[in-house]
């Protein structure tokens, strides 16, 4: 299964609130992933929140854009990309 | 036990539903063995109404197996139609009648889908759909291990997913520690039985019933052993039962076994056995199939020739009969039932299992003339062709032809031969078809007119259409029409009518439109279902190619019209023309989704993968998404070979489209040069236009004749006028691409915005490098592309000009109270309206209020 960056705008900033509401938000995105095989592994936010690089493992494109659009996420682009470690080459 | 979870999830379904929030679906998966059955038997325990049919492990289902069982035991109308000889959509249509007239919410049971008929699955599906409609819990039971790729559930399973009203659930193996508490009492070691089971339920009670000293290596052994515990006479019993299918009903029981009643006592105490409407049968599908195959060759032929005898007797269902005979190697049973069975699953619309029954009846053919073989040949070519076999109808086929050669039946030879060009085209071998065309009009122009040659000569019309060849096409179809008529055959005529208007709506003519509709309205009576989805196919490809999108309405029909009539490969068809649409009028989301589901049901017709991989190839090459190259490869080595230009125009535009966008000019010139010279050939001036565009917007100027508007008036440099042209054909993406070749700083900038609206991030780049070379500094980043959910945002701008059109003022004045020339005014009401999804000022005065936007006054 391809990985995927995923990069996001929030005009207004991404704000997920750390308490109970929030966990249910991002498991709600889970749960709705799930639904296509698409699978969130973790974000990298701005400093501002203004935009967000998103890591994913996805079936296609196609299931990314699908599910941003069941979870109200923009998505600006997406790339296809594979891991490099700088330790992998010890 | 553990299926505690599993059953809280049934019954907050099920309160779901009486809750009067519309029907759940749950699919419950699981592996053979796992307890699926059990688990929905507990559940089952406290509700009612409950409803319960099973699918049968036959080679050959019966055709809407489930539904019979149901109809069994609820009588009235569904008994009725099933009596009769209903359709799918009838069944699911009486299921839910039923459903909203009863007291509570039934529980409807559907169990082991992985055998389920075609017939069945389209009843599911239809069911799955509109499950929100239907005030019932319906449960489907299937093993999930044993349902590949290609498996037609394992489409419907997609098809039906992604809302709250369809579930899944999984039978999951049994843990170690529930082993152990079901082991406890007979003192077996539960690590060994938990390892060598691994926590299948079944398996896990057949060892501990059959209580022996080992436990046993596989579920096989362990039936066997606990078999072996039985006297006799029981043995006897349970071995017959073990051929009967889908259950064994007592008077069968007492022709194969003398004196059954003692034995089927013991059978039913140790468990084995147990009584079911309609007779008795094995607890599990697993243990009959243990039993049957551990009986000797001799002993199961001849209860599988009793069962014969005795069901013949009675009555029972071709497709068991057939099954029997096939078992008994009894072949002149086999003959006589297998194509009584295949017509009957025919005529209900389940033709995989007539193709099935079918080939059946031929692998006992042996010693048949070859005259009634050939007939069942040109018959199972029919089924498969219309399950999207290709392969397989066209071997059939060439075969029935053979045999009506070697016996001197120039008429049957050449009717085969006339069919068979349209199955030869249909597997993308077209010289083949055109060859096998002309034989065979001229072996029917040595014979007196009648039928056959008025098809052969509409199929040759049906493949000169398909090469796109005007005169050829309209001169065979007249021959066929005029012939038809004298002979008053319906099918030539709706079949040639098609063809003549389909090549008249290519060629921009309206009149085709007509000729169509007629066609259509002569085909729909019974037997001419696949003139229905021929129409509805045709409609999508001159559509999609002419951009006649006032036509779009037929498409939606056309799909439920297909999926009414059973026609799977007609559907995909309209569904691929479908996603055409959508990725025209710049809906890139629901293109994706109609040529993805085309992509995962389409086997063997390449046309269809071609359209639905360029269209999605095209959608990642326009929004920049990865990788487009792959599904555009793969769709270059399908065309491999082919010369039409419904093949070869997809797959190029495609290419050379994803090319340019990654900035690679020369390679879009090179791949559309020579399918330009063969469009301008066959005159297809809306395939001309869009070649020579792309050509132009890769750098090549050269003059170019037959082009259809709009791209005549952007060849010629009018880009404002095509764009517009483009807007109102509801074609934003052409439309930009017509304003980025232009020379003019207003246009680059509006395709620039376009571009930026649509989520096409090459092109936008590609806009906005020409906007710099142009001179111009610090370009707007621009609006992000709309999804639905997302409000109209019109930019400050367009903003001031709708406050001044709600005011009443003509372009001219609000021109001269913002300081901008008249054209500029008039692309940002177009704008507006497009934002705004209107078409007049009024209404987009009246929308504007309605969504609230205020505007400085």
């Amino acid at each position: 299964m391809p990985r995927y960056i995923v990069e996001r705008t929030f005009d207004s900033g991404l704000h997920i609130p750390v308490d109970q509401a929030g966990a249910e938000t991002c498991l709600a995105v889970v749960g709705r992933n799930a639904e296509e095989g698409v699978t969130w592994l973790h974000s990298y936010v701005t400093s501002d929140r203004s935009k967000t690089f998103c890591v994913y493992d996805a079936p296609t494109p196609e299931a990314v854009r699908r599910t941003a659009e069941r979870n109200a996420l923009p998505v600006d682009q997406i790339s296809e990309v594979s891991v490099l470690d700088p330790y992998f080459y010890r | 036990m553990e299926r505690a979870r599993h059953l809280r999830s049934l019954r907050s379904a099920l309160d779901a539903v009486a809750g009067g929030d519309g029907g759940v679906l749950v699919l419950l998966g699981g592996e053979a063995g796992g307890g699926k059955t059990a688990l929905v038997r507990e559940f089952c325990r406290t509700a009612e109404p409950v409803l319960w049919g099973a699918c049968d492990p036959l080679f050959t289902p019966r055709p809407l197996g489930p539904f019979v069982d149901i109809a069994h035991d609820l009588g009235g109308e569904l008994h009725d139609l099933l009596e009769a000889g209903a359709k799918p959509h009838q069944v699911a249509a009486a299921l839910a009648r039923w459903a909203q007239a009863a007291a509570r919410p039934p529980v409807i049971v559907l169990e082991d889908l992985h055998w389920a008929d075609e017939a069945t699955l389209d009843v599911l599906s239809l069911l799955g759909r509109r499950i929100a409609a239907i005030p019932a819990l319906v449960v489907a039971t299937y093993r999930d291990d044993e349902i590949g790729r290609a498996h037609p559930l394992r489409r419907l399973l997609g098809e039906v997913r992604g809302t709250g009203s369809v579930r899944r659930l999984a039978a999951e193996p049994l843990s170690i520690e529930a082993v152990a508490a079901l082991a406890e009492p007979h003192g077996v070691d539960p690590a060994a039985l938990h390892r060598v089971t691994a926590g299948n339920p079944f398996f896990v009670t057949e060892v501990l019933a059959a209580r022996g000293a080992d436990i046993p290596a596989t579920v096989r052994d362990a039936v066997l052993a606990r078999a072996a515990r039985l006297p006799a006479a029981a043995t006897t019993v349970v071995e017959a039962v073990s051929i009967a299918l889908p259950h064994c009903e007592l008077s069968l029981l007492e022709s194969l076994v003398a004196e059954a009643a003692a034995g089927l006592e013991g059978a039913l105490a140790a468990g084995i056995l147990e009584v079911v409407p309609g007779g008795v049968a094995f607890r599990h599908e697993l243990a009959r199939i243990a039993i049957e195959e551990s009986l000797t060759p001799y002993r199961r032929i001849a209860l599988h020739r009793a069962a014969l005898d005795a069901l013949a007797a009675s009555g029972a269902d071709a497709t068991r009969l057939a099954h029997h005979a096939e078992a008994a190697g009894d072949t002149a049973a086999v003959l006589r039932f297998a194509p009584a069975a295949a017509e009957h699953a025919a005529s209900i619309g389940a033709h995989r299992e007539a193709a099935a029954h079918y080939a059946r009846a031929l692998r006992f053919a042996g010693d048949l003339g070859p005259a009634e073989r050939a007939t069942l040949l040109e018959r199972r070519s029919q089924e498969c062709y219309l399950t999207d076999q290709t392969n397989e109808s066209i071997t059939a086929l060439e075969q029935a032809v053979a045999l009506r050669r070697g016996i001197g039946d120039r008429l049957g030879e050449a009717a085969a031969l006339s069919l068979l060009t349209r199955r030869l085209w249909c597997g993308a071998r077209t010289h083949e078809a055109t060859r096998a065309g002309h034989e065979a009009v001229r072996l029917l122009e040595g014979l007196p007119p009648g039928r056959e040659l008025a098809l052969a000569y509409s199929n040759l019309s049906q493949l000169y259409l398909n090469d796109e060849q005007f005169d050829e096409t309209v001169a065979w179809a007249q021959r066929a029409s005029d012939l038809a008529t004298t002979i008053g055959d319906t099918d030539v005529i709706v079949h040639s009518l098609n063809n003549h208007g389909t090549i008249e709506l290519l060629a921009g003519r309206p009149e085709g439109l007509a000729k169509l509709e007629r066609s259509l309205a002569l085909a729909e009576r019974p037997g001419l279902e696949e003139h229905v989805g021929r129409f509805f196919i045709h409609i999508g490809w001159a559509m999609t190619r002419t951009r006649a999108h006032e036509l779009a309405p037929w498409l939606d029909r056309g799909i439920d019209v297909c999926d009414e009539l059973g026609l799977e490969g007609w559907r995909l068809y309209v569904q691929a023309y479908r996603a055409r649409l959508h990725l025209d009028r710049g809906r890139w989301d629901d293109a994706a989704d109609d040529a993805g589901f085309v992509l995962r049901s389409a086997e063997s017709v390449p046309l269809l993968r071609i359209l639905a991989l360029t269209i999605l190839g095209s959608i990642r090459a326009r929004r920049g998404d990865p990788d487009p190259w792959p599904l555009l490869d793969e769709a270059l080595a399908l065309v491999d070979g082919q010369h039409e230009l419904q093949y070869r125009v997809p797959v190029v535009m495609a290419r050379a489209e994803a090319a340019w966008l990654g900035g690679r000019g020369a390679d879009a010139e090179e791949a559309t040069r020579d399918l330009l010279a063969d469009a301008v050939a066959r005159r297809a001036s809306w395939v001309v236009g869009e070649l020579a565009w792309l050509r132009r917007l890769a750098g090549r100027d050269e003059p170019v004749t037959g082009v259809a508007e709009p791209y005549l008036s952007q060849l010629a440099g009018d880009a404002g006028a095509a764009a517009t042209r483009w807007e109102k054909l509801g074609c934003p993406y052409d439309a930009a691409l017509a304003l980025v070749g232009s020379g003019d700083e207003a246009d680059l900038r509006r395709a620039l915005a376009e571009f930026q609206r649509l989520g096409a991030r090459p092109a936008a780049a590609i806009a906005a490098r020409r906007l710099r070379e142009h001179g111009v500094r610090g370009l707007p980043r621009g609006p992000r592309p709309q999804t639905a959910r997302n409000l109209v945002s019109l930019t400050r701008r367009e903003v001031e000009v709708l406050a001044l059109v709600r005011q009443g003022s003509s372009n001219a004045e609000i021109a001269a109270r913002l300081f901008l020339s008249e054209r500029t005014v008039h692309h940002h009401v177009s704008a507006i309206l497009r934002k705004l999804g209107v078409s007049s000022r009024t209404q987009a005065i009246s929308e504007s209020a309605r969504l609230g936007i205020s505007t400085p006054t």
